[in-house]
């Protein structure tokens, strides 16, 4: 049995294939999505705990991907993980609800930590 | 029942006679476990935070290298962080402290706008002709191809004719392409900091330059200007494509090298060798070098001289002044056959010329050498190397008259500039000279001590390895031996080492940053690595033969490059002269943007929560806020209790042998069973770092206040009745007594004893990256002198035990953190020791025998009892 459900969204298949793996030695449920809309299209259809998303990737950005994210699922929290140090972009990410803003490269325990960090968060919400 | 607790009864439950409406104990369960969770994200981020901090005021230090990235990366992280500290309090208490998002707002925007590089965009045409170039319109043209325009149009000597493409066809390239936000995006990516890395990182950034297109724009008008440039020197003439970045050879940098020249090009590889120059802004060598100078990416745009090629019967470098010694005024000229590459690179000895300054330039040194190969061009494109044979390779390669008129042209040259200069020439076909460039020459104020201890080395006992060659940079340095013969080598290159080479070639220049010394066989001191090496301030000798058959890896030598000679191990009277290396990040400006941002990031100024300034409104800093927070949050924490009549979750007094009073609040899995009543057992405590804790205070028994002379006793008593701040009974509940808040993996304990005040903060558990422990130590009865000797004193016994101290005033801080669980309670062990046994001990700072003795118990004390602890059980 999974600890719980992440959902890896990201454009760089190179990063993202070897992450997941990592990620399910470390007994979470993984899945991913290479765009903003593959992910809105997975959030609209199956439960996810926890999104991990990029910052820069074309067609819909990271930003944009968090907002829309946050309109479908509010209750999913998500992790911004990004090559992309911008005072700005991180801030206005944070603003929109973003449980963190990661930058890469990330030691794998600490990403995890943040997961379940992020998911404990969300099993406490207080039901309002 | 005494009239303390009956106070801090009260205070628990003070106005709350009706309970929360919650349902039910689960519901409240949860909202505590809620609360409690935003606590523990809170403290993991205000510990991040203070981390980053602390990187910071590290790197503000100078002593080591950063980028851009290093700055984006620490004020972005640290924003996130403080972000997140401002939420959880949010959560913790809503609505309470949204002040506090107003000066997050201020302060982020001010970070935003220091890192916002003040990028100046340049709008002039995308290429310009060489005879429009001088020297105002250096910022559009780079400095190399602006002194080119000047030396053509203004000096009037004879330079080949060509175009530059400009620094707005640069910005026009790539903004085309997007490229700056991905290389800043690839830089921060990249996962270590080795030559490894930087290797690969290099070769991406070039393949991703390499890979764009030019725009039409651009590309029509460096076509259009090279069928001009056709027109008048003749159809398909071949041209050189240089680097003129700006920033390059301003006086105090070099980039000696670092980017590429492309020689003999035809018009069909006209653009790709553009886009090849332009890549070369992120050569290795490059990049170590901007990253050890501290320049931003952004001050580097790069244009691209393209002037028609020279076929050159010789060539080489002069300098107008020896680059070693101001004082010496003679014209320097390196020389060889074919093309002046030779030189540069540093691939074979070249012919030495030194003439006299004034007319009739008189030859006082003319040293020929064998000459190996030459470079000469191809006939269809590019540049091929040539073995010499026969007399040719003894013969000078220019004339004495060739050479005197190019002294000539050095003096005209400096006497224009009003400085020194580096003057690269060939001389065509037809026998005559063309100046391809020149640039400020990097001259080296030597300190008479050189001059002293240049005779004194015949003196030294010790066996001489080797001597001879030149200097190529002046010094002294000892180390290791390491031969690098190939770029495998260079990979392993072991910091501290001396760099030992057969040829003095750019691409060793990245080891610079971090080579003791340099020694080459062949190259001379005109040369690029040379100009680094100086730049750097690494002692070298270049062109001492047999180096790197005489020397083995790993032999621990001393190189004395102003006395040409390499000794046997570590010569102390040698190295007593070395001036220490130069500290090229303060001033930078990458450094000036650390510092800007810093400031708004590092400073403290909310130092004293019971003052009126302790407000949201009042926070200048980042560090503010997360002062702020975090004491904010610890009294939120606290106050729940009081909130809600509840009691599992009320504090509880724990039943100890300490004749002390502790209070404990179980934030979550503290205890190992719920407790009714009022009352807890120290068994029944399941919090790793109270236990930790607890250890240390109750493992040597307190021996009473030490005995107090007469003045000490008296400087408590004028600072009672002085300080009516030090009454105990104005204090808040909370600082009056030992608080524990715990759960299994967190303890926060606040303790006052009298006048003596710490905290401890402490989260341990498996997430050893996540482990801290804070502690702060202040106060007590004596007057502010004894005080802050106490304060010391504390803090260096922490010091000693591997904490990370800072004092200030009387305040001692001390934190650690990042280490497994078992070291961090081997760290709480001596923190409870500390704060039962150096209470008081204020009192007899004025008398170090007395100092001395307590030091000495307190060591003994922890070396043999309390971390005996740890393994005995």
């Amino acid at each position: 049995m999974s600890e719980f459900k992440v959902l890896l969204v990201d454009d760089e298949t190179d990063f993202v294939v070897p992450l997941s793996k990592r990620l399910r030695k470390r007994n979470l449920e993984v899945n991913s999505a290479s765009s903003g809309q593959e992910a809105l299209d997975y959030l609209s259809q199956s439960p996810c705990d926890v999104v991990v998303l990029d910052v820069k990737m074309p067609d819909m950005n990271g930003i944009e991907t968090l907002r829309r994210i946050k309109e479908v699922a509010p209750l999913v929290e998500v992790i911004m993980l990004t090559g992309h140090a911008n005072v700005e972009v991180a801030i206005e990410g944070m603003e929109l609800g973003a449980f963190d803003y990661l930058m890469k490269p990330v030691e794998i325990d600490d990403l995890l930590y943040k997961l379940q960090d992020a998911y404990k968060k969300k099993s406490y919400r207080p039901i309002s | 029942m005494n009239i303390l607790t009956r106070f801090f009864k009260q205070i628990i439950h003070r106005g709350h006679n009706k309970p929360e409406d919650l349902s039910s104990v689960g519901e409240l369960r949860k909202a505590f476990a809620h609360r409690y969770h935003n606590f523990k994200l809170l403290l993991t981020a205000n510990n991040k935070a203070l981390e980053l901090m602390t990187n910071l005021e590290n790197a503000l230090e100078g002593s080591q290298s950063f980028g851009m990235s290093f700055v984006r990366a620490n004020c972005t992280a640290t924003a996130v962080n403080v972000f997140r500290i401002i939420k959880h309090l949010d959560e913790l208490s809503p609505g309470k402290y949204t002040e506090l998002y107003k000066s997050f707002k201020r302060i982020h925007a001010d970070i935003n706008s220091a890192l916002e590089y003040r990028k100046t965009f340049h709008r002039s045409k995308l290429v310009l002709p060489i005879f429009e170039v001088n020297q105002d319109i250096l910022d559009e043209v780079g400095a190399k191809m602006a002194n080119v325009g000047v030396i053509k149009n203004t000096i009037g000597l004879p330079t080949p004719d060509g175009f530059v493409v400009t620094a707005s066809g640069y910005e026009r390239f790539v903004a085309h392409n997007d490229l700056q936000a991905e290389i800043y995006r690839r830089i921060q990516s990249m996962d270590k900091e080795g030559i490894e890395d930087l290797y690969r990182l290099s070769s991406d950034l070039q393949n991703l330059i390499l890979g764009a297109t030019l725009p039409s724009d651009l590309e029509d008008a460096i076509l259009k200007a090279y069928q001009t440039l056709e027109a008048s020197c003749g159809q398909g003439v071949r041209v050189s494509m240089r680097s003129s970045a700006l920033g390059e050879d301003s006086s105090d940098t070099t980039f000696a090298g670092q980017f590429r020249s492309i020689l003999n090009v035809s018009s069909e590889s006209i653009i790709y060798s553009y886009k090849d120059v332009v890549a070369s802004k992120y050569s290795l060598p490059a990049i170590t070098y901007r990253f050890n100078r501290g320049i931003p990416d952004e001050d580097v745009a790069m244009c691209v001289g393209c002037m028609t090629m020279v076929n050159a019967q010789a060539g080489g470098v002069m300098y107008s002044c020896n680059p070693l010694n101001v004082r010496d005024r003679s014209i320097l000229i390196n020389s060889v056959w074919g093309l002046p590459k030779a030189v540069v690179d540093g691939s074979i000895d070249p012919d030495l010329f030194v003439i006299s300054r004034n007319e009739p330039f008189e030859i006082i040194q003319k040293s020929i050498k064998e000459k190996r190969l030459e470079f000469v061009c191809f006939p269809e494109e590019g540049v091929c190397r040539r073995e010499l044979t026969g007399k040719r390779r003894q013969t000078e390669s220019i004339s004495e008259n060739q050479a005197r008129e190019l002294a000539r042209m050095a003096v005209i040259l400096e006497a224009y500039y009003g400085r020194p200069q580096d003057i690269e020439w060939a001389i065509g076909a037809d026998g005559s000279i063309v100046i391809l460039q020149c640039r400020p020459l990097q001259q080296l104020e030597l300190p008479e001590i050189h001059e002293n201890h240049k005779n004194s080395h015949r003196d030294i006992c010790a066996t001489v390895l080797a001597s001879g060659g030149e200097t190529a940079s002046p010094g002294v340095g000892f180390g290791p031996v390491y031969i690098v013969r190939n770029d495998v080598d260079k990979l392993k290159f072991p910091p501290k080492s001396v760099l030992v080479t057969m040829q003095a070639l750019p691409r060793w220049a990245p080891m610079l940053g971090s080579a003791v010394a340099l020694i080459t066989e062949t190259g001379g001191i005109t040369g690029h690595l040379a100009n680094v090496s100086r730049e750097f301030g690494v002692p070298a000798i270049f062109g001492l033969s047999g180096a790197t058959e005489t020397l083995t890896n790993g032999l621990e030598i001393t190189v004395d490059a102003d006395g040409r000679s390499l000794y046997l191990g570590k010569i102390e009277s040698l190295l007593e002269t070395k001036p220490s290396r130069k500290n090229l990040m303060v001033g930078s400006p990458i450094f000036e943007i650390l510092k800007k941002v810093a400031d708004l990031i590092v400073p403290l100024n909310l130092l004293d929560p019971d003052s009126a300034d302790f407000h949201p409104g009042k926070c200048m800093t980042l560090h503010d806020i997360t002062r702020f927070c975090h004491e904010k949050s610890v009294d939120e924490m606290f106050s729940f209790g009081k909130e809600h009549r509840f009691s599992e979750r009320a504090s509880k007094q724990l039943v100890c042998d300490v004749p002390m009073q502790w209070w404990i609040l179980n934030l979550d899995d503290g205890f190992k069973q719920d407790v009714e009543g009022k009352f807890v057992q120290i068994d029944n405590i399941d919090s790793i770092p109270m236990l930790a804790i607890w250890e240390g205070i109750t493992a040597v028994p307190w021996e009473g206040p030490p005995p107090v002379d007469a003045k000490g006793f008296m400087s408590v008593l004028m600072e009672a009745t002085a300080n009516p701040a030090l009454d105990p009974a104005i204090r808040s509940a909370y600082s009056a007594r030992n608080y524990f808040m715990i759960s299994r993996n967190f303890c926060s304990l606040s303790s006052r004893f009298g006048f003596h005040f710490s905290t401890t903060e402490a989260l341990v558990g498996l997430r050893s990256s996540e482990n801290y422990v804070r502690f702060t130590f202040k106060g007590g009865a004596a007057d502010l002198p004894r005080r802050r000797r106490r304060a010391q004193f504390v803090g260096e016994i922490l010091e000693y035990f591997d904490f990370s101290v800072e004092i200030k005033e009387d305040n001692a801080f001390a934190r650690a953190e990042g280490c497994n669980q078992e070291i961090m309670k081997e760290k709480l062990r001596v923190l409870g020791y500390l704060m039962i046994h150096t209470r008081q001990l204020d009192m007899v700072m004025s008398n170090d025998a007395s100092i001395t003795k307590y030091r000495q118990k307190i060591f003994d004390d922890i070396n043999l009892k309390v971390l005996r602890l740890g393994t005995k059980q």
